[in-house]
C-alpha cells in the first residue's frame, strides 16, 4: 500500500532579487504512513519549515520547487494550483503554528473562530458546529470548554491557545498535520502536557504528523522516526531510537553532543572550538586579569534582601496594588561562583536582574548591597561609574543587544571610552584583542552587527561585558535565542572565561539542563517568589519542593541506554 | 565619532543601484532634481537678465510673447511680463527663492522635531505629555490656515514664511521620531548603554538618534516638495515673500490677471516649472519610501 505522504527527491530554490537562486532544500525524501509521527530536526536555517510549507502549498512567491514530487494519498500535489491547495488545506492537511498567540485571531472569540473553521471545512452548520466545537475542545483536553468558547485568545494562556489550535486542526479529521515547532513558545511544564495531547490525538484518529522542531527532547518524546536536516540536505533518517541512540553520521553525533543534560554535569561540551593562542588573545586576557579582582572564596559579593517589585497596571496606582512581579526575594551571590536562577516565564527571573543592575527601581524596602554597600546609596557620579564597572550584563536577544549603527569594535569599547577608563587609541587594539578572547577574528572589529550571526553577536555581547572587567556578570538567558550547537560553544566559552578570570556569574535560564551545566548553586523562582535554594546538583537531583520536582519531571529527556 | 553613523560596507554605486535600478521614473526625477537645483544655484550666472534690477527693465518690453526680441536686442525665450521682465530669468530666480525657503524651513522643522521627539522619548512623563500635546495642537490646525494666521500677525517676508512652514513640519517629525524612538528604547542595546553609565545626552544622540532617524529621512523629501507648494500657495495669496524677491508662487500670481486676456505665458512658465520640480522630488521620494518599506521589497 502506498504511504499517506511521500516526498520524493524534493528540491526547492529561492529566487534572489538579482536573478540568482539559492537552493534551500536539496533532494529530500520522506515517506509517512497513517498514524505515525515523523520528526524533522535541524538548526535554524536548515530548511525545516520550507518543507512544511511546501506540503501545504504555502511557499512564498519567490520559492520554486525545482525537482521532485510530493504525493498525498496517491495524488501528486506538487503542481497544485492555489485553488486546489485551498481545497485540501484544513480538510486533509491541518497546520499547527509555532506561536499559538499569533495563530489565533485576536478580535474573534474562540467560539467564533472555531465555528468558522468547522463550517469552512465540514458539513456542520450553526448549532451542530457549536456542539462539535465543544466536542473538539474536550478531546484536546481543554477544561471548562463551554466557558472558553466566549473567551478571546489574550484571555487564555499559551498552552490553552495551542490546545485550541489543535482542536481547530483536527476539526475536519485530516489525514496529516504539519506541526511547526508547536511548543517552542511554551514553558516546559506546559509543553509536556500539550505534546502528550497531540500524540494521543494522532494515535486515536490515525492522523500522521510531520513534527518540525529543533529540540531533540521533543523528538524523543513524540516521534516514531526522524529526519536530520543540515543546510537543506537530509543527513540521516531512521527510527528515533536509532538516530538518537546510535547516530551514524558525524553531524548527528555533534548535534547530540551539544545537547545539555539535566541529569549529568559535564565539564565541557564536546564541540569544536579552538582558540588560537595568539599574542592578541594573551594580551586581552592579561588586560582582563589585571582588572578583575581574584575571587575570594566564601565572601558574599552581592546580597539581596526583601526585594519586591510591583508594576502599576494600567498606569494608575490602583488601591489593589497592580502586578507583583517580585515578592520579598532574598539571596546572596558569593565571589567566584555561578548562581543559577530558574523558573518559568513570568516568574520574575529577569526582573531580579534588572533590579540588581539598576535598570528598574525596586519597591521601597528592598536591600541590594554590592560588596557590602547598599546600591541605593551609590548615587554620586563616581559611585555610579564604579558600579557600572563592577556589574555588567549579557543579554538574552543578541539581535537587539548591539547598537546596529556602531561597528562591533565600537560596540565593545564605547562604554569604557565614554567613562574615561581607557584612551581612544588603546580602545581600538583592546576591542580587537577582546574579539580574539571570545573566539572571533580581529578583523571583525570593523564590521557592523548585521554582518554577524546570532552566536557571533552573543560573543560580541560577552566581549562588551568583559571590557569593563566587572566583578559580577548577570547573564539573562544568554543562549535561549541560539541553536543548540551554538549554545554549546557559548557555554564552553563562558566556562573557559570563568575559569581563567575567576568571574562571578548570575545565570538566568528557563532551561534546567543549561543551568545544571553552568551553575554551582541554584534558586528556583515561581510567580515572583523564591521557592527553593541550594547546591545545583542537590536541587536538580533531589529537589525538596513539589514545584521543582514538577519542573524537573517536565524537562524533555533523552534517556536511552548507551546514548551517553 | 565618524564611524558611528557609517553605512554598512557596500559601495555607494551598489547602494544607488539597489535603490534606483529598474525605476526609470525615479532616475528621471533624480535628474530633474539635479537640473533644477543647478539652475537655482547658478541663476545669477545663467539668467539672461537680472529681473529684479529695476534699472535694467524697459517698460517698452512689456507683455511680449515668447521668442520676442527685446529693446536691447536680446531674445526673450519665454516672453516678458507687464513691466518688461524676462520670464525665463524671473523663473530662474524664482526657483532660487522657492527652493531656499523650502529647504531652510524643512531643515529647521526636522531639526526641532527630531530633537523634541528624542527628548520626549528620553524624559517621558510630563515633558513627553507637554511636547506631544503641542504636536497635537499644531497638527489640528490646517497647515495653510496656521501659516496665514502667523503671516497676518507677524507680517510677510521670507523669514516669516520659513517660520510658518517649519511649524507645520516639526510636529510630524516629533511624532514620528517619538514612535520609532519608543520602540528602540525597549531594546537591550539601550539597556547596555545605560548599564555602561553612559549619560542621557550621549544615549540620545549616539544611540537613539542614528537608529530612529531613518523614517525621518524617508519623509523629508516629501516634506520639501510639500513646503515648496505651501510657499507657492502663500505667495500666490499675497502673504508670502515680498515682491522684490518673488518666488514661483508670486510669479504665477503676477500673471494671473493676464491669463484671460490671452497672455498665458506669464503664469504658465513658472507654473510648469513648479509642477516639474515638485513631481521630480515626489517620484524620488516615493522610490525612497518604497525602498525603505520591507513589505514592498522583493524578498531576497
Amino acid at each position: 500500500m502506498a504511504p499517506l505522504l511521500a516526498i520524493e527527491n524534493l528540491s526547492i530554490a529561492y529566487m534572489l532579487g538579482d536573478g540568482r537562486s539559492a537552493e534551500a532544500i536539496s533532494d529530500f525524501s520522506l515517506r509517512l504512513e497513517r498514524g505515525r509521527i515523523a520528526g524533522i530536526v535541524g538548526q535554524s536555517g536548515a530548511g525545516k519549515s520550507t518543507i512544511g510549507k511546501a506540503i501545504l502549498g504555502l511557499l512564498g512567491e519567490n520559492a520554486r520547487i525545482t525537482s521532485g514530487t510530493i504525493t498525498l494519498d496517491g495524488t501528486v500535489i506538487t503542481r497544485f494550483s492555489e485553488g486546489e491547495f485551498a481545497a485540501i488545506r484544513g480538510k486533509r492537511i491541518g497546520y499547527i503554528y509555532q506561536n499559538p498567540m499569533t495563530a489565533l485571531n485576536p478580535v474573534l472569540s474562540i467560539g467564533e473562530q472555531m465555528i468558522e473553521a468547522i463550517e469552512a471545512n465540514t458539513a456542520r452548520r450553526g448549532e451542530a458546529a457549536r456542539t462539535y466545537a465543544l466536542e473538539l475542545l474536550k478531546s484536546a483536553e481543554v477544561s471548562h470548554a463551554e466557558e472558553r468558547l466566549s473567551k478571546y485568545p489574550h484571555q487564555l494562556s499559551g498552552g490553552l491557545c495551542q490546545r485550541i489550535v489543535f482542536a481547530i486542526a483536527i476539526a475536519a479529521q485530516p489525514d496529516l498535520i504539519i506541526a511547526d515547532e508547536p511548543t517552542t513558545a511554551l514553558d516546559v511544564t506546559v509543553q509536556k502536557a500539550v505534546l502528550a495531547t497531540l500524540k494521543r490525538l494522532a494515535c486515536e484518529q490515525q492522523i500522521a504528523i510531520v513534527l518540525i522542531t529543533h529540540d531533540m527532547g521533543v523528538v524523543f518524546q513524540m516521534c516514531d522516526e526522524v529526519s536530520v536536516l543540515c543546510r537543506g540536505r537530509l543527513v540521516e533518517h531512521g527510527s528515533t531510537a536509532q538516530v538518537i541512540g546510535a547516530p551514524r553520521e558525524r553531524y548527528t553525533k555533534d548535534l547530540m553532543a551539544a545537547i545539555p543534560s539535566v541529569d549529568l554535569k559535564r565539564d565541557r561540551f564536546d564541540v569544536l572550538d579552538s582558540f588560537a593562542n595568539t599574542p592578541g588573545r594573551r594580551r586581552g586576557i592579561a588586560f582582563l586579569k589585571s582588572g578583575i579582582a581574584a575571587a575570594r572564596g566564601g565572601e558574599a559579593l552581592l546580597t539581596v534582601n526583601g526585594l519586591s517589585k510591583t508594576f502599576d497596571t494600567r498606569g494608575r496606582r490602583a488601591a489593589s496594588g497592580g502586578f507583583r512581579a517580585l515578592d520579598d526575594v532574598g539571596f546572596e551571590v558569593f565571589a567566584g561562583e555561578t548562581l543559577g536562577i530558574v523558573g518559568e516565564s513570568g516568574s520574575g527571573k529577569s526582573t531580579i536582574g534588572r533590579a540588581i543592575l539598576g535598570l528598574i527601581e525596586p519597591d521601597a524596602g528592598a536591600g541590594i548591597a554590592f560588596q557590602g554597600r547598599p546600591i541605593a546609596d551609590m548615587r554620586s557620579r563616581r559611585d555610579r561609574i564604579a558600579l557600572s564597572r563592577s556589574l555588567q550584563c549579557i543579554f538574552q536577544d543578541p539581535y537587539s543587544s548591539l547598537n546596529p549603527r556602531m561597528s562591533a569594535g565600537t560596540n565593545i569599547t564605547y562604554g569604557i571610552v565614554a567613562q574615561g577608563l581607557i584612551s581612544r587609541a588603546h580602545a581600538k587594539v583592546l576591542a580587537e584583542d577582546l574579539l580574539e578572547v571570545v573566539g572571533l577574528p580581529r578583523q571583525a572589529a570593523g564590521r557592523m552587527p548585521h554582518a554577524f550571526s546570532g552566536g557571533e553577536r552573543q560573543r560580541i555581547g560577552i566581549a562588551r561585558a568583559l571590557a569593563f572587567r566587572p566583578e559580577l556578570i548577570f547573564c539573562d538567558e544568554p543562549t535561549s535565542a541560539l541553536d543548540v550547537t551554538v549554545q554549546a560553544e557559548i557555554l564552553n566559552l563562558m566556562k573557559e572565561l570563568q575559569e581563567t578570570l575567576g568571574l562571578t556569574l548570575v545565570f538566568v535560564s528557563h532551561d534546567l539542563a543549561v543551568v545544571r551545566q553552568m551553575c554551582d548553586r541554584v534558586i528556583v523562582m515561581r510567580a515572583g517568589r523564591l521557592v527553593e535554594e541550594g547546591r545545583a546538583d542537590q536541587v536538580l537531583t533531589y529537589p525538596r519542593e513539589t514545584y521543582t520536582r514538577e519542573l524537573l519531571a517536565a524537562m524533555p529527556r533523552i534517556a536511552l541506554e548507551g546514548a551517553r | 565619532m565618524s564611524e558611528m553613523i557609517s553605512e554598512p560596507p557596500i559601495g555607494r554605486l551598489e547602494g544607488f543601484r539597489a535603490v534606483f535600478g529598474g525605476y526609470p521614473a525615479a532616475i528621471a526625477g533624480l535628474f530633474g532634481i539635479v537640473f533644477f537645483s543647478l539652475i537655482a544655484l547658478l541663476a545669477p550666472v545663467l539668467a539672461p537678465q537680472n529681473p529684479f534690477d529695476q534699472s535694467r527693465l524697459d517698460i517698452m518690453d512689456g507683455l511680449l510673447p515668447p521668442v520676442s526680441t527685446l529693446m536691447d536686442g536680446t531674445i526673450s525665450v519665454l516672453g516678458t511680463d507687464a513691466v518688461g521682465r524676462d520670464i525665463l530669468s524671473a523663473v530662474m530666480y524664482g526657483m532660487r527663492t522657492s527652493l531656499f525657503v523650502a529647504l531652510v524651513a524643512v531643515s529647521a522643522g526636522v531639526a526641532v522635531g527630531v530633537v523634541l521627539g528624542l527628548v520626549a522619548v528620553m524624559r517621558g512623563g510630563w515633558i513627553d505629555a507637554v511636547i506631544m500635546r503641542a504636536v497635537d495642537l499644531t497638527l489640528s490646525f490646517p497647515g495653510v490656515l496656521l501659516a496665514l494666521l502667523l503671516l497676518v500677525v507677524f507680517g510677510s517676508g521670507a523669514d516669516k514664511v520659513i517660520l510658518a512652514l517649519a511649524i507645520g513640519i516639526w510636529a510630524q517629525n516629533a511624532r514620528l521620531v517619538r514612535a520609532v524612538g519608543l520602540s528602540e528604547m525597549k531594546k537591550d542595546y539601550i539597556a547596555a548603554a545605560r548599564l555602561a553609565g553612559i549619560g542621557q545626552l550621549r544615549i540620545m544622540f549616539h544611540f537613539l538618534l542614528p537608529n530612529a532617524i531613518s523614517p525621518v529621512l524617508v519623509i523629508t523629501p516629501m516634506a520639501i516638495s510639500g513646503a515648496i507648494v505651501a510657499e507657492a500657495t502663500l505667495s500666490f495669496l499675497g502673504v508670502g515673500v515680498p515682491i522684490t524677491e518673488p518666488s514661483l508662487g508670486l510669479l504665477i500670481a503676477n500673471g494671473n490677471d493676464y491669463l484671460l486676456s490671452g497672455r498665458w505665458w506669464i503664469s504658465v512658465a513658472p507654473g510648469l516649472v513648479l509642477v516639474m520640480m515638485v513631481l521630480s522630488i515626489n517620484v524620488v521620494a516615493d522610490r525612497l519610501r518604497d525602498h525603505a518599506n520591507p513589505y514592498l521589497q522583493v524578498k531576497a
